[in-house]
């Protein structure tokens, strides 16, 4: 089994130019608009009164970035697992797409991260790992199954999180990667949902082979 | 083998495997069972890790008014400009009022044309004939179609238009002026000010409000001789100022000085509208609120659900409710810290009922008693958008004629059928309304702007809206009867 640190890596040396044109896109063309001035942190430093200076950041925009990188990170590593892993085809063809579209933006947002001087987490978070090791533990049917409930839950949570940095934060870059991503997040949940949909269709019709052997 | 929870894909944890029903069910069948106990621990893990608490709850300012109030006012400028770029790529919003046709009140022009401006490359026509597939793929929704975002989305709250904000300056000296955004809309698609009132206990009368808006400083002046002990008191109550997020005497607020707050008739001008937006307390995070645009309160009388989300049961709940949590934020915490107001619910609330429940529409002279046309006042034209409107249109399967044309029911027009949801607009994400209540159409040409949020201007565009959403296919005679009947609403 590859551990985890390695497929990041592996992620980012391979595909540090390939950006999806859909995250890579701005689809915001009038740029990210003015948040709630009473949400900048104290000390600042404006372009202009009100806007934040290049590089500038709030606690929504930090929170925003590690949770996001968290999500990104895990997205990609628990794809490589399913590639391995996954026995539906459709299975297989989401989480091909999880790792290209999600390795562009993951290094889009790292180097955001890094000129905004954000620290972002090494490796899994303990709820990614756990949920990897409980991957690594299933087969068959059951990976596929868990493999893509844990996609449309973690999906659910990019939506909303991706939301709260349009809404809360400052940063003018961090807002456009939100707004760029935040389409392409809600295309992958209703493809998650209609994978699980499949998956779950196909079993009321014809029980799975391993069930009736095993009772 | 445990039975499979339907695939019902949004509550994320429906759809997980469950653990058999039985619970007879030992340790020779663990090992069968692992993968499935695996993934509902995993879920709960998923869960665990949650989203940051200020996308839910309203988070304090972290600096100190005076600068927040300099930065706001620094950048009004640039966030008015902003909205008038969104408001001028979606509508032509110049002034052509038809001919003839004013409001209720009989001092304000109705706007006329389609004002949803057409994307490059189509007309109403070829964009009818395409499916919403195509629409959608090719972009080609007019934008004038999708969510209005609010003139400031990340800080939201209520906006009043200035003629309101000018009359409660000039009677009650009390300020609702904000320091960060103006109103947004041209003043000729909003509803004349001040509106007409019209009550179910006083058909005799007319028009009562002798063309003033009501506020606390003349209402019993106004309404002694003419309306119950009861109803007074009620009248007092929704015309008394209470703190509301963005008028009170904190820190947290946009008003520049301790606001007294606003009263229910601050949005609800003389029981009807004035078009003052806010944005919906029922969703979060902040910028997925949907804006809403104030609804009449003519006809409360028969409507059953209130609230566009919330079907809330009673007009009491809804009087109640809305004192709780300042104002249509859906934040009682954050309402607690700036005083809220708690009506008595036995004394205090049923007599704010009571007086919103006697507010009639304004008259239809050519209507019958089942909200049908007259034949012998209504015009061909009149008499063939009636037929379109109970016929081709579906108009009438929500807006029924004899109920005060609506249901009381909430429908989903699933308009994301015709664009790409999750794309920002001027900080409001463009995400599928959901079910949303139907609105009654009884006079229709006194509440521009239209739907929910006031994304329409006129009732042409209405008419083409629901033609390309309900794939009607309507002609333009059809179109033009359809409006031609609306007025006579």
């Amino acid at each position: 089994m590859i551990r985890l640190p390695a497929v990041t890596l592996l992620t980012v040396l391979l595909m540090p130019a390939l950006v999806v044109p859909a995250l890579a896109q701005p689809s915001n063309p009038a740029g990210p608009a003015p948040g709630n001035p009473a949400g900048l942190a104290p000390g600042t430093r404006e372009s202009a009164p009100g806007v934040p200076a290049s590089r500038q950041t709030n606690v929504p925009d930090r929170t925003f970035t590690r949770e996001a990188a968290i999500g990104g990170a895990a997205e990609v590593d628990l794809a490589w697992l399913a590639t391995q892993k996954a026995s539906s085809r459709p299975v297989q063809e989401f989480a091909q797409q999880m790792i290209q579209d999600h390795g562009g933006a993951n290094d889009r947002l790292s180097a955001l991260a890094q000129a905004d001087g954000i620290r972002l987490p090494a490796g899994l978070d303990a709820e990614h790992a756990a949920m990897r090791r409980q991957l690594e533990q299933a087969n068959g049917t059951e990976f596929d199954r868990a493999y893509i409930q844990g996609q449309i839950i973690d999906h659910q949570k990019a939506a909303q999180l991706l939301e709260y940095e349009i809404g809360s934060g400052e940063n003018a870059e961090l807002k456009n990667f939100a707004s760029d991503i935040l389409p392409v997040v809600l295309r992958h949940l209703r493809m998650a949902q209609a994978v699980a949909a499949g998956l779950y269709g196909a079993a009321e019709t014809s029980p799975r082979p391993q069930e009736q052997q095993k009772q | 083998m445990g039975r499979r929870s339907p695939p019902h894909l949004h509550g994320g944890c429906s759809v997980l495997p469950r653990a058999p029903n039985s619970e007879a069910v030992v340790s020779k069948k663990l090992t069968i069972f692992l993968p499935l106990a695996g993934a509902a621990v995993l879920a709960a893990a998923a869960l665990a890790d949650s989203l940051p608490p200020d996308a839910t709850y309203r988070p304090l300012p972290t600096l100190p008014l005076d600068v927040v109030k300099a930065n706001d006012e620094a950048q009004k400028p640039q966030v008015m400009e902003r909205q008038r770029a969104v408001l001028e790529q979606r509508y032509d919003l110049s002034d052509h009022p038809i001919p003839n046709v004013m409001m209720s009140g009989g001092r304000k022009p109705v706007q006329g044309g389609v004002r949803v401006k057409l994307p490059a490359g189509v007309s109403w026509d070829s964009l009818s004939s395409m499916t919403p597939d195509e629409i959608r793929e090719r972009g080609l929704l007019p934008a004038g179609f999708m969510p209005l975002p609010h003139v400031k989305q990340a800080t939201g709250g209520q906006v009043f238009p200035n003629n309101q904000i000018d009359e409660i300056n000039r009677q009650e000296g009390r300020n609702i002026r904000r320091f960060d955004v103006d109103f947004d809309l041209p003043d000729r698609f909003t509803p004349e000010f001040p509106p007409p009132i019209f009550l179910t206990s006083h058909p005799e009368l007319g028009d009562v409000s002798h063309g003033q808006l009501l506020t606390i400083k003349n209402y019993y002046q106004l309404m002694v001789g003419i309306l119950t002990p009861v109803q007074m008191e009620g009248l007092r109550l929704l015309l008394t100022p209470f703190p509301q997020e963005e008028f009170n005497q904190t820190e947290d607020r946009k008003s520049a000085d301790q606001s007294l707050g606003v009263t229910c008739l601050d949005c609800h001008a003389n029981f009807h509208t004035n078009a003052a937006f806010h944005q919906t307390p029922d969703v979060r995070p902040q910028a997925a609120r949907f804006r809403l645009d104030t609804v009449s309160l003519r006809g409360l009388f028969n409507q059953q659900i209130h609230g566009s989300k919330r079907s809330l049961r009673s007009v009491e709940d809804f009087t109640q409710f809305e004192q709780r949590t300042a104002y249509f934020n859906g934040d009682h915490v954050s309402a607690q810290r700036k005083g809220v107001n708690l009506p008595d619910r036995f004394d205090q609330v049923p007599m704010m009922a009571q007086m919103q429940n006697v507010i009639d529409f304004p008259p239809a002279p050519k209507l019958d008693p089942s909200g049908r046309l007259d034949p012998s006042k209504a015009t061909q034209q009149e008499l063939a958008g009636e037929r379109v409107f109970l016929g081709k249109g579906r108009c009438a399967a929500c807006h029924v004629p004899q109920t005060s044309f609506m249901d009381n029911n909430m429908h989903d027009l699933k308009l994301e059928r015709f664009y790409d949801i999750g794309q920002t607009v001027n900080a409001l994400v463009m995400l599928p309304d959901g079910p949303i209540k139907t609105f009654t159409l009884r006079g229709i040409k006194d509440s521009p702007p239209y739907m929910h949020d006031g994304r329409l201007p006129t009732l042409a565009d209405t008419v083409e809206f629901f033609n390309l959403v309900l794939g009607l296919k309507l002609t333009q005679d059809e179109k033009d009867s359809l409006v031609a009947y609306m007025l006579t609403l």
